[in-house]
């Protein structure tokens, strides 16, 4: 195992060794702390979290350079509103609605037309719920709860109200990212130490290890056509996208900056990766193109 | 006719309030208004406040051989002094560890933030008040920027204390010991906040049309501000305090208001500091050393929980607690504090400043329930760097869970004792002054 391991790592810093700066575009420039990235599937707009004057908000923008950033719903006072992600119709948006009382808050998942109207509650409080993520059908939200005294992965099927627990581990599982076809779910986990990649079906079963680096791999995003995953490492000192094949291999590393960048959306024709970088200061959204 | 640190309501004349501000102030060279000369090595501090309390094995303590439900799940990292280890998330500081040192063994004696809170600032915790409402025994002392006011004068009523930030406190309670207690007005701190679109603002002065210190280069809107003001005085409605008068002393002389000014920053040093409002508010920080105020306090947030309505949000990570510090307080700490560390000492100000980075308690060696770690304050570390510190050593140990000191327990007083002693406030002042922390100075730093 532990040749594996060094070999792998060999492996890696060879490929590593490819890698250029990147040629991003600059969306943001409001100079808000940004997160949370998610590319609509119908291309038109990147949502984010930003904390903007004191309020924890989710936000559209177009993606293009210079366009407005938008609020998608006002929170009332103490109610941030963060991690958002799309519907594959790109009608929806399911967050996370914070309501803060005294020292803690009630995490609940919550719905929203795209156009910020009709906000719902969609999975209630029962323990402290992150990171909905919609199948492609629709049908399904898969998303992180500690409602069992440790974060998991859980499905919530929305006309039934039914919860299916997909994983067991007594690490951390978390950020979840579903593949289009809706076969397999992509996350993080820190069952094995540290924060890897793992993937698994989306019944929890067949769960595969994609990463085995002493570092952090966290927010694992599948390409549209389920063939690539991207993700954030620290494996170079600093946060870095990284891009490798849906099986752990082929990696890449498309960032290559001192800066903080994270949070890789995907765009629809999978030719380009949006994320978020303080790389120019603040922290904002930028898109790089995989066109060669 | 106005007195110093009297409130008062009577009305001025802006003619009178500029002779006011500029009587104490005009016509002197700035070096005639710095603090008097300091006897030990630090002339400054800069003490960042990590309100909320970080937890000790997420940060500069881990303990990889832990059990899971303790250990964090961040990796290890070396740092340049062999067997100290941080997590991931510092690689900055860790290649900066021997500039600094670290206390390994803080304790304190309340979980509540409050009373811990009190503790922190001033080294003890009388009349402290937590959740339960309930004061404790004795009155509340000076919190340590204040007993610095009190011995290092700025002269011309400038004032020797500031705070960049706001008020703190948890919930809707304000913290005791935030003040100069029986030391008196003159100590108070004198509060500047960064705000990310306006810049800094002085909160005892409301200028009012969006105008902050630096904006007020043109007389015409000096002017103006100062006619506002002079209104809300005649109104009866605002009392002329002592921190208006330091306030109007301050925005009187371009020097000062240059101060405060970030714009006068190249980008890249912004940058390099990150644009957070705990980055910013070191840089202005630096900025305030550099003209030598003696004790300069930056509060992360104002309120302890990390998605409150307060910039950067606290260190209380209940819930959360690994997801925020990957994707925030990590990255955001790491870098400040490194490019703090860098930009003094490129300025040749490391060796005259202390820099002291500390949260009042530290965080649940257990995870609990919710991914979090809730409130300990049995065992903690602070970070302490310039200002004659020894720097590249590791103060204390804790046991295998970080739940306790192992060895060299250490306290807020001992800290607060620590600060003294680096500015060569000698025990006959604390004595005299009644400002004596209670605690023995860490002759190890020394």
């Amino acid at each position: 195992m532990f040749a594996f391991c060094l070999v792998w790592n060999l492996v890696q810093v060879v490929l590593l060794q490819t890698g250029q700066e990147e040629k991003a575009r600059q969306i943001t420039s409001d100079g808000s702390f940004k997160s949370h990235l998610s590319w609509s599937p119908d291309g038109k707009k990147l949502l984010f979290t930003r904390i903007h004057k004191g309020k924890m908000e989710l936000c559209t923008v177009e993606p293009l350079q210079g366009s407005k950033v938008e609020s998608l719903v006002q929170p009332p006072p103490n109610t941030p509103h963060f991690d958002g992600s799309w519907s594959l119709d790109a009608k929806q948006i399911a967050y996370v609605h914070d309501i803060l009382q005294g020292t803690d808050g009630k995490l609940q998942i919550n719905m929203v037309n795209a156009d910020g109207t009709q906000p719902k509650i969609i999975i209630p409080h029962k323990a402290f719920e992150e990171s909905p993520r919609f199948t492609p059908d629709g049908q399904n939200l898969v998303w992180v709860s500690t409602r069992d005294g440790n974060q998991e992965i859980y499905s919530f099927e929305i006309n039934s109200a039914k919860v299916t627990r997909l994983t067991q581990s007594p690490g951390f599982d978390n950020n979840p990212n579903v593949r289009k076809d809706g076969q397999r779910v992509v996350f993080s986990s820190s069952r094995y130490g540290n924060f890897e990649i793992l993937s698994m079906k989306m019944d929890g079963s067949d769960v595969k290890r994609l990463t085995n680096h002493g570092s952090l791999d966290v927010w694992p995003a599948f390409s549209p056509d389920g063939g690539k995953i991207a993700f954030t490492s620290n494996r170079t000192g600093n946060y870095n996208i990284f891009v490798m094949d849906e099986n752990g291999g082929n990696l890449a590393q498309i960032t290559n900056n001192q800066g903080v960048n994270n949070f890789a959306a995907w765009g629809p024709s999978g030719e380009e990766i949006a994320y978020i970088s303080n790389k120019n200061g603040a922290y904002e959204v930028y898109i790089h193109s995989l066109r060669k | 006719m106005l007195t110093l640190g009297a409130k008062t309501s009577i009305p001025v004349s802006r003619r009178g309030a500029i002779q006011i501000g500029a009587s104490a102030v005009l016509g002197m060279s700035w070096d005639r208004l710095l603090a008097q000369e300091p006897n030990g090595p630090a002339k400054s501090v800069i003490f960042l406040w990590l309100w909320g309390g970080p937890s000790q094995l997420d940060t500069f303590d881990p303990k990889p051989n832990a059990p899971s439900e303790f250990r964090s799940p961040f990796a290890i990292i070396p740092t340049k002094l062999p067997g100290v280890h941080f997590t991931e998330l510092f690689p900055m500081l860790a290649q900066r560890s021997d500039h600094f040192s670290l206390l390994r063994s803080m304790h304190t004696q309340s979980n509540d933030h409050g009373v811990a809170g009190t503790i922190g600032l001033t080294g003890s915790i009388a009349g402290a008040v937590g959740l339960d409402g309930k004061p404790r025994p004795g009155q509340a002392r000076p919190t340590l920027g204040s007993t610095v006011a009190k011995v290092r004068k700025m002269q011309g009523g400038l004032p020797s204390f500031l705070v960049v930030g706001g008020k703190l406190h948890q919930g809707k309670k304000p913290i005791i010991g935030e003040y100069s207690g029986f030391l008196g007005a003159s100590c108070d701190p004198f509060r500047l906040e960064f705000d990310e679109e306006k810049g800094t603002r002085v909160n005892a002065l409301d200028l009012g049309q969006g105008l902050t210190p630096e904006r007020l280069d043109d007389r015409q809107k000096l002017a103006g501000a100062l006619d506002d003001i002079e209104r809300k005085l005649q109104k009866g409605s605002t009392p002329w305090t002592e921190q208006m008068q330091q306030a109007y002393a301050l925005l009187l002389r371009p020097e000062s208001r240059k101060m405060f000014d970030l714009g006068q920053e190249s980008p890249a040093m912004r940058d390099r500091y990150g644009r957070t409002r705990f980055g910013q508010s070191c840089l202005l920080a630096r900025r305030l050393v550099e003209k030598k105020v003696p004790f300069v306090q930056v509060n992360w947030s104002d309120h302890v929980e990390a998605e409150e309505d307060a910039g950067d949000g606290g260190w209380d990570h209940h819930y959360r607690n690994f997801q925020i510090m990957v994707d925030r307080h990590g990255p955001w700490l790491d870098r400040s504090i490194s490019t703090l560390l860098d930009d003094l000492r490129d300025r040749g100000l490391l060796e005259s400043t202390l820099v002291v980075a500390v949260g009042e308690f530290g965080r649940t060696p257990k995870i609990n329930e919710k991914a979090g770690r809730d409130h300990w304050e049995h065992c903690y570390c602070a970070l302490v760097a310039g200002g004659g510190i020894k720097p590249g050593r590791v103060i204390g140990t804790s046991d295998s869970r970080a739940e306790r000191p192992a060895e060299r327990p250490l306290t807020p007083a001992d800290l607060g004792a620590t600060i003294h002693q680096a500015l060569g406030i000698t025990s006959e002042q604390s004595q005299s002054f009644g400002l004596a922390t209670g605690g023995e100075v860490i002759g190890e730093l020394f």
